[in-house]
């Protein structure tokens, strides 16, 4: 447990810094959130305007709202959205599960796309191709991708619908949208170490030994392969949520890159301000398993805790 | 019917706004009703919309237009206002308007319930416009569409009668009360449940309307069923009694893009705000109906700060409005789909059109050069840009999230203006460093259009005491003052139009607020569905729509 500890109070900074930055970024930029609230061309009466930032708390002095938010932070309260008026954690709530259901299939989706180009693609030519095609979907912007693959299979075949919560078949296209330019990464990953794997010594001796090579893959070089990419693990969750956020508007999907979207265009300051907390969490959670991951996956990490 | 602004703050991801060429002939004007069979009971018509009225259900309080859209189907309003402009009767029979303007007398139909059983009667209109006025609701519009400070009180005289009071006359009364921003709420759910309003739901957003709310996914969709006890349509429908089909479904599709297609593909039966861009596309299908309504109001504008800077010398304003080439620019954007604004009242604005500045100011750059010459700015600089006293002749464009093409506008009269020796800054700025320039004023020229079907649009936009929201410009004459305020309380339409020209004349001659184009709403209708109208501002209104698709 103790070699945990400097990792916790690590997670702890690093959330309470998260907070602190948001807090003063969203602050410092300027424009008044009642004001951006409202519009250019509000018709709302001065009075109604004074009510709206008493209501809020925005009347208050910037380093007292500081600290009530850090307090209520403690108790896992976010406040109540400006825009929305309910509960942040509500708002959130309610729109996590179609975002994890997204991302949670793009990753499938990204993971076996990335094992079939690495697994397949080991002569020169089929190298190339995945080359290219790697390049291809790791440089195409979502937005153009999910555009194509709306035009085609929901335009024109209407294999799949438009927008979102229809059950499985609207989550196909979103999540393959999702999934492609990790699926690029990863499988550019994967290849390298799994080139890098085969050049190690000790793959003659395990060929030696009389392993398959499917066996030597299994076993031994695909593990290789797959420490750099889990040190990516990060990056990929990273990628998977400012993806959600172009992905749920092209489509019409419900799910917090929508509710992000809309917050920081309103500066609905309680709502991107729990966003940026929960982002930072997610970061801290997702490095914490890679760490314990490592010498699950490399014996030779395990000696050296 | 209010601001726009809820839609100009749409992402733009312009990868879809590079098709810039448009090819639209023959469809500005009035809409058509669409399809050819007889009206059909039954089925489901689905409407894709592009934004999320979620946490907007109180229509008391909000001022989006979604929330007026998608919540007409709930709610009714007293009067209806029609096409041209005129009142029409709905859940009152009759009115009649005192010769002081100031009480409004109301005769409401018998025998209008709400969806929860209440009955509709004098005491739920007056239960309803003190929910309005109360400071606690914090209205942002409906309360300024009752008269402001101008609204006096609502009186009960018997079940069917109900007196509105005003303290001063408010010429536009009528138009507000036409608005969703004014339809009637449940006085249960007001006394109840008024809490909840904002987020709205079923037993929550009740009305007397033809649709009932059944079930709101946020980010996703809206369902209302049919009421099928609804017998009091509006005075201007086609039918009268229920709705023809059993359920409406709004769909929740932001991009412009994805609901063009989700049309073609038969996914939606109706998309509304279709972007300029996408119209080819939908043209390119025979059974779709594309209708394209000129906003009435503020045509889209350039506001020119007369409290700051340049623009305080009314020369440098002049050389500015007929140093920019508006009729080509626009015609090379929008190819005929939005018309050229001659005035800073667009056309189909009921009341007070001046159809008189039609091609009185075209782009002259020679006037230009010579108002600018006359003005003392005869040096030129390296760049080729004039200078006096050795200060250059640059003005700042701020601007926000655009539009309909509207960047491409902006850089066309940058163009213009270089060879005039003017130059044109465009600072393009997020929401909130430009709200902070337009409230301190700091500016030399916004823009933005409005809509709204009454010409008291430009009391908004020219009074002095109104700036810089609207009067972005700045405007600070007391004849204007004068006139827009004794139009607002003028209750003969003759005598008020005439004032209002006097004012069209006024902002041209000063070049205080330089219109450029009539925006449009765009509404595409599958061959599938009938029936579907227009209102006023050209948002579709399904009240008599039916559809002929098999389910």
């Amino acid at each position: 447990m103790r070699r945990y500890l400097p990792r916790l109070v690590g997670a702890v900074i690093v959330l309470w810094g998260a907070a602190t930055l948001s807090f003063l970024v969203l602050h410092l930029v300027p424009g008044d959130p009642v004001a951006i609230m409202l519009g250019a061309q509000t018709q709302a009466s001065d009075e109604v305007k004074a009510r709206i930032r008493a209501d809020l708390g925005l009347d208050q002095p910037p380093l007292e709202q500081y600290f009530a938010y850090l307090g209520r932070i403690l108790q896992l309260d976010f406040g109540t959205s400006y825009r929305l008026q309910e509960p942040v954690v509500r708002v959130i709530g309610a729109q996590l599960p179609s975002t994890l259901a997204l991302a949670g299939s793009a990753i499938v989706i990204a993971v076996a796309i990335a094992l079939a180009i690495a697994l397949l693609a080991r002569g020169r030519i089929s190298r190339a191709v995945a080359n290219v095609l790697e390049l291809l979907v790791i440089s195409s912007p979502s937005f153009w991708t999910g555009l194509l693959l709306l035009t085609l299979f929901s335009f024109r075949l209407h294999w799949f619908p438009v927008s979102g919560g229809q059950g499985v078949a609207s989550l196909v296209l979103p999540a393959i949208t999702l999934a492609l330019p990790i699926a690029g990464i990863l499988s550019q990953l994967l290849r390298h170490g799994l080139d890098a794997a085969n050049a190690q010594p000790f793959v003659v001796s395990v060929r030696a030994r009389g392993l398959t090579p499917g066996q030597l893959l299994a076993r031994h070089t695909l593990r290789h392969a797959s420490l750099p990419a889990t040190t990516f693990a990060a990056y990929i969750v990273g990628s998977l949520l400012g993806g959600a956020v172009i992905v749920e508007q092209l489509f019409g999907r419900p799910g917090i890159g929508r509710v992000a979207l809309d917050a920081i265009t309103n500066r609905d300051l309680p709502v991107v301000m729990a966003l940026v907390f929960l982002a930072a969490a997610v970061f801290v959670v997702v490095n914490l398993i890679v760490d314990a991951l490592y010498p699950v996956l490399d014996p030779r990490l395990r000696a050296v805790r | 019917m209010t601001q726009r602004s809820t839609r100009a703050r749409r992402a733009g991801w312009l990868a879809l706004a590079t098709a810039a060429a448009i090819a639209l002939a023959g469809c500005s004007g009035t809409a058509t009703d669409t399809g050819t069979s007889a009206p059909v009971d039954g089925g489901t018509i689905t409407v894709g919309i592009d934004s999320d009225p979620g946490s907007q259900f109180n229509i008391h309080v909000s001022a989006a237009d979604i929330s007026a859209l998608v919540l007409r189907n709930v709610f009714d309003s007293l009067v209806v206002q029609d096409a041209d402009g005129s009142f029409k009767p709905w859940l009152a029979e009759s009115w009649e308007i005192s010769d002081d303007g100031l009480s409004y007398t109301f005769h409401l139909r018998d025998g209008v319930k709400f969806t929860d059983g209440e009955v509709f009667d004098a005491a739920a209109v007056k239960a309803n416009f003190d929910h309005v006025v109360d400071p606690a609701t914090k209205s942002q519009y409906a309360a300024s569409l009752l008269g402001g400070s101008a609204y006096a009180g609502t009186e009960v005289v018997d079940d069917h009668t109900v007196v509105v009071k005003l303290s001063r006359p408010f010429a536009p009364l009528l138009q507000g009360l036409s608005t969703t921003y004014l339809g009637f709420i449940a006085p249960d759910v007001l006394a109840t449940k008024a809490d909840q309003l904002a987020a709205g739901g079923p037993g929550i957003t009740v009305g007397t309307g033809p649709w009932i709310l059944k079930n709101y996914v946020a980010g996703q969709e809206i369902d209302f069923a049919k009421n099928p006890d609804y017998d009091w349509g509006p005075g201007n429908a086609t039918h009268t009694g229920a709705v023809h089909p059993d359920e409406l479904v709004y769909k929740i599709l932001p991009e412009g893009s994805v609901r063009a297609g989700a049309l073609t593909s038969g996914e939606i039966d109706v998309a509304e705000n279709v972007s300029p861009a996408d119209v080819p596309t939908l043209q390119g299908d025979a059974s779709i109906t594309i209708s394209s309504v000129d906003a009435p109001g503020l045509p889209w504008s350039i506001f020119l700060n007369h409290s700051k800077g340049l623009f305080q010398d009314k020369a440098v304003r002049q050389a500015f409005q007929r140093g920019i080439d508006i009729s080509s620019a626009v015609g090379a954007v929008y190819d005929g789909l939005y018309d050229r604004a001659w005035s800073v009242l667009s056309p189909t604005t009921p009341g007070g059109y001046d159809a008189s500045l039609e091609g009185t100011w075209e782009y002259d750059p020679d006037l230009a050069n010579e108002i600018l010459d006359e003005a003392g700015w005869t040096q030129r600089d390296a760049d080729g840009y004039r200078t006096k006293d050795g200060q250059r002749l640059s003005v700042h464009w701020t601007a926000t999230s655009t539009r309909e093409d509207r960047a491409t506008l902006i850089a066309a009269f940058q163009a213009d203006l270089k060879k005039i020796g003017f130059e044109l800054v465009i600072d393009q700025l997020d929401v909130g460093a430009y709200l902070d320039r337009l409230m301190g004023g700091n500016y030399d020229i916004v823009d933005w259009s409005f809509v709204r079907p009454d010409a008291d649009i430009l009391r908004l936009h020219l009074y002095s005491k109104l700036a810089p929201i609207q009067n972005a410009s700045w405007v600070n004459d007391p004849h204007v003052d004068e006139w827009v305020t004794e139009a607002s309380e003028e209750t003969d339409p003759d005598a008020r139009a005439a004032t209002y020209e006097q004012v069209q004349q006024w902002v041209i001659d000063d070049a205080a607020i330089v219109p450029v184009y009539v925006p449009g709403n765009i509404t595409a209708t599958a061959g599938t569905v009938g029936g579907v109208r227009a209102d006023i501002t050209g948002w579709p209104l399904l009240y008599d729509a039916w559809t002929t698709k098999e389910s």
